[in-house]
């Protein structure tokens, strides 16, 4: 029997303040006035916990620019999903954040771009650090769990210690250092984002340094760089077989990019329970199992593994979504991903050069 | 090594109870733990009242007959590499 997801990732929003350059939201955002409305999110999260979903994920865009979190927190806290509020913490004041507290909130991930304002403020697009900085103190205020994020990427790995020792300050229970994944509009930014194998040793070093220094006290976590990997990553655990997001417009989709892919329909939780969706539905079906691999996966004793790595970066860098992920050394495409990475320059961009060099991600529109 | 006799072991921050009667489980942030026979038994008594020799006593009464010694052992490791997981506070 197929078993149910254990977690569901609910995009509430694409609406942000943030304009990050390495966005994993889709290119094609979803329109404000598409979103669903309260009372459907409230039906999902019932019936996510009813399938026996362990988490939920509360994001965006940024979660925050919807008005009614505080309604869609306490009633998933309710549902006894444990829930988790991914942030930028624009639009998060004391007395909101006491909101969410009380609403059941679990756990806060708030997101850091860099360890200086300025620098911080140019990946994000927008004046954000300062405002962060000072919600880190009010979190702190309660008994919540709280993990700060920080993407790193060729722009600020070379402040990695020193971003490590501001964050160690913000007194987080867990922090999570994330490489660049190159979907949406990190792709479109890829050649500026892409570290350089130098640094990617230095960081590497850097991360088990802080590992060591805070065993016990804080957690580090580290999502590695694919295109520098030997063997691909099992995005999302496999396809169909541990997660469920929900876009902001109500379509489900096995992962954030998986719309990049062509020919898949993706059912909308409007029209279908979650449970057919997630049982039925021809997009979570397409890449589930092993009869859609090709070789060298299909005989590979890494299959139950990593799955044959990413469908949507299989389908990114090659043009056919049933391809071994490209980044796997033993692809017969991985010399694009090679070739990615002899072509990237290695030079940084300062921030008086941003305008002609990065693509921001915009803010939808309203219809 | 070893675990303060006074100390109160407890969930830590942003850990709960969750899954079912019949196979609970311990849910954090970054993912979800079974938890069964023996570690049940110790972190259903870690509840932030009783102290580490409180647990301990308690153990060896639920374990009558096993080596008392081995129980206060066997709880030391279980609670130190959950503690080193960040899942208990103590």
């Amino acid at each position: 029997m197929l078993p149910n997801p254990l977690a569901l990732i609910a995009e509430i929003t694409h609406r942000c303040p943030l304009h990050c350059v390495y966005c994993s939201n889709p290119l094609e955002l979803a329109a404000a006035n598409s979103e669903l409305k309260t009372e459907d999110w409230l039906r999902v999260f019932a019936e996510a916990a009813h399938m026996g979903v362990l988490h939920l994920h509360l994001t965006g865009g940024e979660p925050l620019a919807r008005t009614d979190l505080e309604q869609l927190t306490a009633a998933a806290h309710q549902d006894g999903l444990y829930t988790n509020l991914i942030t930028s913490g624009l639009g998060l004041s004391r007395e909101r954040l006491k909101r969410l507290v009380d609403a059941g909130l679990d756990h806060i991930q708030l997101s850091f771009q860099d360890s200086q304002q300025e620098r911080a403020d140019w990946i994000a697009g927008t004046k954000s650090h300062a405002h962060k900085v000072e919600l880190a103190g009010w979190i702190r205020e309660h008994r919540i769990a709280f993990t700060v994020n920080l993407v790193v990427h060729r722009q600020n790995l070379d402040n990695l210690e020193e971003t490590i020792a501001f964050i160690e300050n913000l007194r987080p229970d867990r922090i999570e250092i994330a490489h660049t994944q190159y979907y949406g509009w990190a792709l479109e930014n890829r050649a500026s984002l892409m570290p350089t194998a130098a640094q990617l040793e230095n960081a590497l070093l850097v991360v088990a340094a802080a590992e060591a220094r805070f065993k016990g006290k804080i957690r580090v976590d580290s999502v590695l760089p694919d295109y520098y990997a030997q063997f691909p990553k099992a995005c999302m655990g496999g396809w169909g077989r541990r997660l469920m997001l929900i876009d902001p417009a109500g379509k489900a989709l096995p992962c954030h990019a998986a719309g990049v892919i062509p020919g898949m329909v993706f059912d909308n939780v409007r029209e279908h329970s979650l449970q057919t969706i997630w049982s039925d539905s021809s997009a979570f079906q397409r890449f589930r199992g092993e009869s859609w691999m090709q070789e060298p996966c299909r005989s590979c004793e890494r299959r139950t593994e990593d799955f044959g790595g990413c469908r949507c970066q299989a389908f990114l860098l090659t043009g056919d979504a049933a391809a071994t992920d490209p980044v796997c050394s033993l692809a017969p495409t991985h010399s694009v991903v090679l070739q990615t990475l002899a072509q990237s320059p290695a030079d940084v961009i300062s921030p008086t050069s941003l305008e002609e060099n990065w693509k921001y991600r915009p803010n939808p529109s309203r219809v | 090594m070893g675990i303060a006799e006074t100390c109160k072991p407890a969930l830590a921050i942003g850990c709960k109870w969750g899954g079912t009667e019949e196979a609970p489980l311990v849910l954090f942030p970054e993912g979800a733990m079974k938890v069964q026979s023996t570690g049940l038994a110790i972190l259903a008594l870690c509840d932030g009242q009783r102290t580490f020799v409180d647990i301990v006593t308690e153990l060896q009464r639920q374990y009558f007959g096993a080596d008392p010694k081995r129980i206060r052992e066997d709880a030391t490791t279980f609670l130190e590499q959950l503690h080193e997981k960040r899942i208990v506070d103590y």
